[in-house]
């Protein structure tokens, strides 16, 4: 595990793995275990969840009362335990998807995460797109006029934050038009 | 006050629906970026709600005439008073000079070729180019070309302006000072912007957008 | 080596290229070099014409003298059948070795008739049964095959007849075929041939020329594209050679093509003189290399010299930059030399005898032809660079024209040749016409037909024939006699009663007793009051009457009353028969009448009004042959100007559909387009208009003709262009319709 990947699980752990985590849930009672490998295998690539992580994800969830116990799978080991989704965590996955990451670098995976979880739960991903494209685009209307009625200096650190900004959209973008894609990917 | 209003446009080529019941208005002197993925049907829609193309079914209402309601000659004159055009490449009359390119609305509605010309010249100069006046398009840079185009959209003093991706072959610091001098001449001008763009620094430029994908449209305010 | 073959195959390739729009420019290329190459065939084929013609009438001439009685016996004679003359001879065999002419198969025998196939369809006419075939009543026992026929419409015949005797003045045939010492063309017949050549051939190469440019603007944009690729100078001449040779070896097919389809049927011209038989156009070996190497030199030479501005900037092509500006002076210079040799030979061919100098003309109308083609592309310029535009349509053509008038101007610069010459041609025909027709005019006031019998005719059956023949209302009798003066010229006598002179022109106070002298046209001496005449026939002295007054009748000499001419034998009479004007053919059924005498002892002359339908016809089909040359280039030049202004229309597709979009009205835009064919047609027009008239009346001059002016002609080319200019236009308005609507809008 390199050093860049857990600086950036760092700063998107908190944000995003719970509502991940609900997401995945929302196809089905899953026990934790199963729960880490649809997550390495959708969102991990090179940086794949440790359990303690899973497991304290969880049981805060649990507290929050987004999910339950949903009984313990025959076996033995305490990684047998089946968790469920109830309707607060629906609801607040819901809340999630819809609302827009403020606008700022290097928010892909969170993104991307809300991405693949709309298409997961059959909900619209383009909305998802949408709703962030208009986040995006009212802050760079912003810079885009703070841009036109400032000095030169302005102008370069706004273009700066435009260009970045420019970029997520246009990630965006791509993911849209691949978006049948990806549906057929996540889904398989 | 809204200006342009279409609802439930429908348009097919042959087999390929570029529209499927797409709806957008437009409120005076706004400016509206079309936005959405390549071959959702932005350009088509623009090219209906201009009253270029008719569509296969819905209506478009400009203040209170209905477009898709009039014939060919009556939505020319239309277009040639109300609107004006700006593409992306290409639109410049070859042979003409600039000056007299940016000239030729005006003369076509029947002014004196002095007058025409000296109202070209102020929009040249407005829009940074005057000194390519006397030459022909094929003589100048795209950059320039298209601040040409955008003068001649803007000559006739019209309502609503329709840009099809006018930065599309531009660098960014050319675009962005087209795109510029688009809307603050606009915005002088009180006439509103449809702007159809797949670059979000241009769509920037605007006041809201309107989504296109598979031939709808997502209109915020007009949901509303 | 390869290399050089690989490029102009790859021109070639690039000329064919497979897609329809280069496939139709290879057509069209095709078309306009053939069309060039079939005239230039049939003029290749004039020699062998005229040798065979040459031959033929060679053939003709009776060899008069031989050792021992003559085998043959032969009187030529014409017969006037109304404006044609109707040839031949009649022939009496002495021995049975007698020598046939060529183009029958004996000598007929008596009361047998040969005829030429024109002959036999002209009696075949009721006109001609009627009028005709009373002075042909032998049997007809064949017909003259071309052996025997200048051209396939030739009135000839070939009768026997047993009452022909031998005579003094040499009736006698040894054989035939001798060749005589032409005397050669008229030399004002010669210098109209070389004219008319000239004028023809001219605009034919030009054509070649412009034919090759057809649609040339997109290919000399592909040549730029490859220039700017990096191809050398060289390497891009010698493709567009490949591109021009394609054209022009499709052009030799197409035109070997057309001149074989139309070959056989030369011998259906209506005008004899015109016609040829088929087998005898034969384009002379010499001439055809000379086409089928000419014809691919110039095409590559005029498409290599139309690409130097390509060559030298092919960016300019490619921007669509303002060209350079054409220079003028080296342009004038062909027509101010042609101008210059023309004036100075204006009037001098009356002046000199004998063949004038044909050269200073012939070059000077060279010179004057080349100058159109040469000076147009600078006259389109300059005029389309003064003009500004007053509504957007015209300035929108005017500007279009100002980019590219070359195009434009090359295309029309053809069309401008082939219209001056025609109306040149027009215009000597127009001379040539109003000649004739004041002839007739001046003929138009009598209406006579004079006779002369042969020495031993019997007369009084002659004139009692006369008399009873139908449309005839008086006879009169004048004799003749000739007599030498003591300066030794001679003077012909004519002794006719008052009545017989007014029948031929007016005489003032005639009362019988006056004596008139009527002077001789090139000044020759005549007799004066009181002279003492030696008269030829008998050796008699006469001595001419004091009161001898000059006048202007029709016999130029002396013109006596009968009480004037006391003393005066005459050695010959001459009838005059005065015709009913309301008698349709009079004159025919008089000389049916003359048959009671020897048919080739009578010679007959009409005055008066002429069949003017007949002239009317001859003038008709030279000027109908004229129209369709005409058209013919026009249309060809009217499918270039619609090749030029559909590329142009594909060209700027995408200004034409934003204009369209912003709404400017297709109305303007149509207009636009007429502007831009109607511009460059109507000043070639004027210029074409302007040369031809002017070079017609400079020709005219340099033959001391009288100036005429075809002005129905010249409406008609006008109104020819005009319609052509709007067809054109029209043809393009489907693509200018494609073009501006929204589709237009959309990137290729
Ligand atoms: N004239 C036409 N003939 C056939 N199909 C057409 C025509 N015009 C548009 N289409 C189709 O309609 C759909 C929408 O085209 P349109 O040009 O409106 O897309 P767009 O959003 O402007 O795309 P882009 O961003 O690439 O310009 C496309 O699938 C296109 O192929
Ligand atoms: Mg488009």
């Amino acid at each position: 595990m390199n050093t860049p990947g857990v600086y950036m699980m760092c700063i998107v752990a908190p944000m995003s793995i719970g509502h991940a985590l609900l997401g995945l849930l929302e196809g089905g009672p899953r026990h934790g275990y199963d729960l880490k490998r649809a997550y390495d295998e959708r969102f991990g690539q090179d940086r794949p969840l440790h359990y303690g992580q899973v497991y304290s994800t969880l049981s805060r969830l649990l507290k929050n009362g987004f999910v339950t116990d949903a009984g313990v799978e025959a076996g033995d080991g305490p990684e047998r335990k089946r968790y469920a989704i109830t309707d607060a965590g629906v609801t607040d996955v819901e809340r999630w998807l819809s609302t827009p990451e403020k606008p700022e670098p290097y928010l892909q995976n969170t993104l991307y995460a809300k991405v693949v979880l709309a298409l997961l739960s059959g909900r619209s991903a383009a909305d998802v797109l949408d709703t962030q494209r208009s986040a995006h685009l009212d802050t760079m209307r912003e810079l885009t006029r703070r841009k036109s009625d400032g000095d030169l200096a302005d102008q370069l650190i706004c273009d700066f934050a435009l260009f970045h900004l420019e970029a997520d959209l246009r990630w965006l973008e791509l993911t849209a038009a691949r978006i049948d894609q990806l549906a057929v990917e996540v889904n398989r | 006050m809204t200006l342009l209003r279409a609802e439930g446009l429908s348009k097919s080529f042959g087999k390929t629906q570029a529209l499927d019941g797409a709806g957008i208005s437009i409120r005076a002197g706004e400016v509206v970026a079309v936005m959405g993925p390549s071959g959702s049907g932005k350009s088509t829609l623009l090219h209906c709600i201009a009253g270029i193309l008719p569509p296969d079914s819905g209506t478009v209402h400009y203040r209170d005439q209905d477009l898709t309601a009039m014939n060919d000659s009556t939505r020319s004159e239309l277009r040639r008073t109300e609107f004006g055009f700006v593409f992306q490449f290409g639109q410049l009359v070859p042979e003409l000079t600039c000056l007299e390119n940016v000239a030729l609305p005006l003369r076509l509605s029947g002014m004196k070729r002095k007058d025409a010309e000296r109202a070209a010249t102020d929009w040249l100069a407005r829009l940074e180019v005057e000194d390519v006046a006397g030459q022909r398009p094929g003589e100048t840079s795209g950059g320039q070309g298209q601040r040409v185009a955008v003068a001649r959209a803007l000559v006739t003093a019209p309502k609503v302006i329709f840009a099809d991706e006018p930065t599309g072959a531009l660098d960014s610091l050319n675009g962005e000072r087209v795109m510029h001098l688009l809307t603050t001449a606009a915005r002088e001008t009180g006439a509103a912007v449809v702007l159809v763009t797949h670059e979000a620094r241009v769509a920037a430029y605007s006041d809201r957008e309107v989504v296109v994908r598979d031939g709808r449209s997502r209109d915020v305010e007009f949901a509303r | 080596m390869n290399r050089v073959i690989g490029d102009l195959v790859l021109g070639v390739r690039l000329a064919v290229g497979g897609s329809r729009k280069s496939w139709t420019r290879l057509a069209l290329q095709g078309l306009g070099i053939g069309l060039g190459v079939a005239v230039l065939l049939f003029a290749a084929s004039l020699p062998s014409v005229l040798d065979a013609r040459q031959d033929r009438h060679n053939a003709r001439n009776a060899v008069s003298e031989g050792t021992g009685p003559a085998p043959l016996l032969a009187e030529s004679q014409s017969h006037p059948f109304r404006s044609e003359y109707v040839r031949g001879t009649y022939l009496r065999a002495m021995s049975p070795d007698a020598p046939v002419p060529q183009g029958i198969a004996k000598v007929p025998g008596d009361g047998e008739v040969f005829v030429s196939p024109a002959l036999a369809d002209l009696l075949a006419t009721p006109a001609g049964t009627e009028l005709l075939k009373p002075r042909f009543p032998q049997k007809v026992v064949g017909t003259i095959s071309q052996a025997g026929l200048l051209n396939p419409r030739e009135l000839l015949f070939f009768a026997g007849d047993a009452r022909i005797q031998p005579n003094e003045h040499g009736n006698t045939v040894y054989g035939w075929g001798i060749a005589h010492e032409g005397g050669g063309m008229d030399p004002l017949l010669w210098l109209l041939s070389i004219v008319g050549i000239v004028v023809l051939l001219f605009p034919v190469l030009v054509f070649v020329g412009v034919a090759t440019r057809l649609a040339a603007a997109q290919r000399d944009r592909r040549l730029a594209a490859l220039r700017l690729v990096g191809a050398s100078a060289s390497r891009v001449r010698l493709i567009a050679s490949g591109e021009a040779l394609a054209g022009a070896l499709a052009g030799l097919v197409v035109g070997f093509g057309l001149f074989y389809a139309v070959r056989p049927s030369l011998d259906r011209i209506s005008i004899s003189e015109l016609s040829a038989f088929p087998s005898d156009v034969m384009p002379t070996t010499a001439l055809t290399l000379t086409v089928v190497v000419a014809v691919p030199v110039l095409a590559v030479v005029t498409s290599l010299v139309a690409m130097r501005r390509t060559i030298i900037e092919p960016l300019g092509v490619v921007r669509d930059q303002k060209p350079v500006r054409r220079r003028v002076w080296w342009r004038l210079v062909p027509v101010v030399a042609g101008i210059a040799l023309l004036v100075s030979q204006a009037g001098k061919i009356g002046e000199t005898d004998g063949r004038p100098n044909q050269w200073p003309v012939v070059l000077g109308i060279v010179l004057l032809m080349l100058g159109i083609p040469v000076l147009l592309p600078w006259l389109v310029e300059r005029v389309v660079f003064l003009m500004r535009g007053r509504t957007p349509a015209l300035q929108l053509a005017v500007r279009r024209l100002q980019l590219d008038s070359g195009t434009a101007a090359r295309v029309v610069g053809g069309v401008a040749v082939v219209l001056a010459g025609t109306v040149t041609l027009q215009m000597l025909l127009a001379g040539v016409e109003q000649e004739v027709r004041a002839d007739e005019k001046k003929q138009a006031n009598f209406n006579y037909l004079t006779i002369n019998p042969g020495t031993d005719s019997d007369v009084n059956a002659i004139a009692a024939a006369l008399k009873s023949s139908k449309g005839v209302t008086v006879v009169h009798r004048i004799d003749q006699a000739f007599g030498t003066l003591d300066s030794g010229g001679h003077i012909a006598i004519n002794i006719a009663s008052c009545e017989a002179l007014a029948a031929q022109g007016p005489v003032p106070n005639c009362t019988d007793g006056k004596a008139y002298v009527v002077p001789y046209g090139d000044g020759q001496p005549t007799a004066q009051a009181g002279d003492v005449l030696t008269l030829r026939h008998s050796g008699e002295k006469w001595t001419v009457p004091s009161s001898l007054e000059t006048t202007q009748a029709t016999f130029p000499g002396l013109v006596l009353t009968p009480a004037a001419a006391k003393g005066l034998v005459a050695f010959n009479s001459q009838y005059i028969a005065k015709l009913d004007p309301s008698v349709p053919d009079a004159a025919e059924h008089a000389r049916n009448a003359l048959t009671v005498a020897r048919p080739w002892q009578v010679f007959t002359y009409f005055v008066g009004q002429d069949d003017t339908a007949e002239a009317e016809r001859v003038f008709g089909v030279i000027r109908r042959a004229l129209l369709a040359g005409t058209l013919l280039t026009l249309l060809v030049a009217a499918a270039s100007l619609l090749v030029v202004a559909l590329e142009q229309v594909r060209e700027r597709r995408r200004p034409l559909a934003v204009l369209a979009a912003s709404g400017v009205p297709r109305g303007t835009l149509a207009r636009s387009l007429l502007w831009q064919n109607a511009l460059p047609l109507a000043i070639s027009t004027v210029v074409s208009l302007a040369t031809g008239i002017g070079l017609g009346v400079l020709v005219m001059r340099v033959f001391g003709a009288e100036v005429a002016y075809d002005w129905a002609g010249l409406g008609l080319i006008t109104a020819i262009v005009v319609g052509l200019t709007f067809a054109v236009t029209a043809l393009t308005l489907p693509s200018l319709r494609r073009a501006t609507g929204a589709l237009g809008l959309r990137t290729e």
